[in-house]
């Protein structure tokens, strides 16, 4: 029973720090622009748009993010060799595995951005200097609370893998559950803040990115600022409703029926997921309505 | 129409030729195995190769509408094919690898369960974005009705984009890819953690508790190998963007399911090939 209850505080305790890490992450990828909406970032200058939006796109949000979790998992399981606090361990491990994203983001910043020189577009050094510092906070809590978690799973819950090994696994899938999640708030309504609310960005549209604020030019911060306030907890609860309920399940209904309880608990929450999905289409439909008639759009 | 609607029609076609080098390879890695060890190399090659085409076949399940979802201008899930399949399978090898003890049969359910609700919870937050902070309700543009709820996806399109959000068949299949793909992952791991538990004693001259984490080690990083392999495979298949499986470009997947199986022989043979020595 008491193993339970244990079992039972550490999926509590590692399902908030993903939601932690899950929002902190789409707010850095969104700070540096590293999601799917960077395509119209690079873009916008084709187009004859300039702008001083971050641009660090050089990978998907879910290898970078498997790479400095990874980094940070592997480091913090070395300082344990050494007999190091664990929470100690963690914190040094998650700061070293930041630079590596600052150094990333510097360079691809400067790479991705002197690539369109020929568009007229400029590296900003300001730019540089003030969004890849938010981006490494951001990333600091994004790695420090995933690599918490693994080490969590590993030794508290007894896991089989590596601590390097769990750092790839869910660093891969922070970055899988937070672009899925955050990038169509930050590519539709932030990027595209000038086009209609309810409604899909217009192809034609492509590269016409929002390049001005309340005062003076848009950047970054602006974004992730905007973001945050709903993009960033929406990948959170994403992300920390998958490690909770993953966790919870095995923890839980493993021990009954030789493994068969955490399977068919599964099954039951995939089943919850699916009704609570087609209530959401469901209600659209009925609240938003068409945009066409019907009839007219059956019309050949 | 407009270039993303033409492309489905692009590179559909199978090539005999090609297929039959690929079976004939896939032969030929078999019997590689079967010369090397027969019994367990062999077994375990099997496995792998059944894995790896799991996660091929599973791959073309999940609606991935990458950079024009993001801006609402595609369904699917903006992101990446092969990493958002590789998050859902990595989440049930996670599963499926705490569940080993349990048996073959436990764990590779465990681990199709485990990616199963990754993408279930994914693909709900999806739309959740989409309706409730974006305003904009799901609609296909590859198909006039969903085939499974029968919703008539033509007139909720907005103007100028092919669709938007996950209709339910897009859900449907996104659950589908994610149970496939943990369940394929997780029995390549165990294929592998069988042999390296069974073998590596006897090669590093240690008693098996000692290589019992090395093995866990290493059967992990494989499986995480051969499911960014396949995964990345069919991404090439799919090229770009694919909605699910009434998407025509899902049509595709025997095509990829042979180039997994031969991949996936391929990766798995050098996988043994590490602790069956070569008789030399």
């Amino acid at each position: 029973m008491e193993q339970i209850v244990f079992g039972i505080g550490i999926t509590a305790l590692a399902g908030a720090l993903a939601t932690v890490a899950g929002s902190a992450e789409d707010t850095e990828s969104n700070i540096g622009s590293q999601g799917d909406p960077n395509s119209q970032v690079q873009l916008a200058p084709q187009m004859g748009f300039v702008h001083r939006i971050f641009n660090k796109a050089v990978a998907g949000e879910p290898p970078a993010y498997a790479l400095w979790c990874t980094l940070g998992a592997g480091l913090a399981w070395a300082f344990l060799a050494m007999q190091i606090n664990a929470i100690l361990a963690i914190i040094l491990a998650s700061i070293l595995a930041v630079f590596v994203q600052g150094i990333y983001a510097t360079t691809a910043y400067l790479g991705r951005t002197a690539s369109l020189s020929k568009f007229g577009q400029p590296v900003y050094v300001d730019i540089l200097k003030s969004m890849t510092t938010v981006a490494m906070a951001h990333a600091f809590v994004a790695i420090f609370c995933t690599v918490t978690i693994c080490y969590l799973i590993n030794a508290a819950l007894g896991h089989p893998f590596p601590l390097p090994l769990l750092g790839f696994v869910w660093g891969l899938a922070l970055g899988a559950a937070g672009s899925a999640t955050g990038n169509p708030y930050y590519g539709k309504e932030r990027q595209y803040q000038n086009q209609k609310f309810g409604a899909g960005v217009p192809i034609s549209a492509s590269g016409n990115i929002v390049r001005y604020a309340e005062a003076g030019e848009r950047n970054s911060l602006d974004n992730g600022y905007f973001t945050a306030k709903f993009g960033g907890p929406a990948s959170g609860l994403c992300f920390g409703l998958i490690v909770f309920l993953e966790l919870w399940r095995t923890i839980l209904f493993e021990p009954i029926a030789a493994g068969w309880g955490a399977i068919i608990v599964g099954v039951l929450i995939i089943l919850i997921f699916t009704i609570i999905d087609r209530y959401i289409e469901v209600w659209a439909r009925k609240n938003y309505g068409p945009y066409t008639a019907p009839a007219k759009e059956a019309a050949p | 129409m407009t270039a993303v609607a033409a492309k489905p029609q692009a590179g559909a076609a199978m090539n005999p030729a090609a297929m039959a080098v690929g079976i004939v390879l896939l032969l030929v890695f078999l019997g590689v195995a079967y010369y090397l060890s027969p019994g367990m190399g062999l077994m375990a090659l099997i496995g792998i190769i059944i894995g790896g085409v799991l996660i091929g076949f599973g791959v073309h399940f999940v609606p991935v509408g990458g950079a024009p979802a993001a801006m609402g201008q595609a369904p699917g899930i903006a992101t990446g094919v092969a990493m958002l399949a590789a998050g859902a399978g990595l989440a049930g090898l996670f599963g499926g690898a705490w569940a080993a003890e349990q048996g073959l049969v436990i764990a590779v359910v465990t681990g199709g369960i485990g990616g199963g609700l990754m993408m279930a919870i994914t693909c709900m937050m999806v739309n959740f974005v989409y309706v409730f902070g974006m305003g904009i309700p799901a609609a296909s543009g590859k198909v006039a009705k969903d085939p499974i709820t029968g919703d008539s996806q033509a007139e909720y399109k907005s103007q100028g984009t092919e669709g938007h959000g996950l209709p339910f068949i897009s859900f449907v299949g996104g659950v589908i890819g994610g149970i496939l793909g943990g369940a394929g992952g997780t029995l390549i791991y165990i294929e592998l953690l069988d042999l390296y538990k069974a073998t590596l004693p006897t090669v590093m001259g240690a008693t098996a508790a000692q290589v019992l984490p090395i093995a866990v080690a290493a059967a992990g990083m494989f499986a995480i190998g051969l499911f960014l392999v396949n995964a990345v495979l069919t991404a090439y298949n799919i090229t770009g963007t694919i909605e699910g499986p009434h998407d025509p470009k899902f049509k595709r997947w025997p095509r990829s399911v042979v180039a997994s199986a031969v991949a996936s022989a391929l990766c798995g043979l050098v996988a043994i090939l590490i602790v069956v020595p070569l008789p030399i």
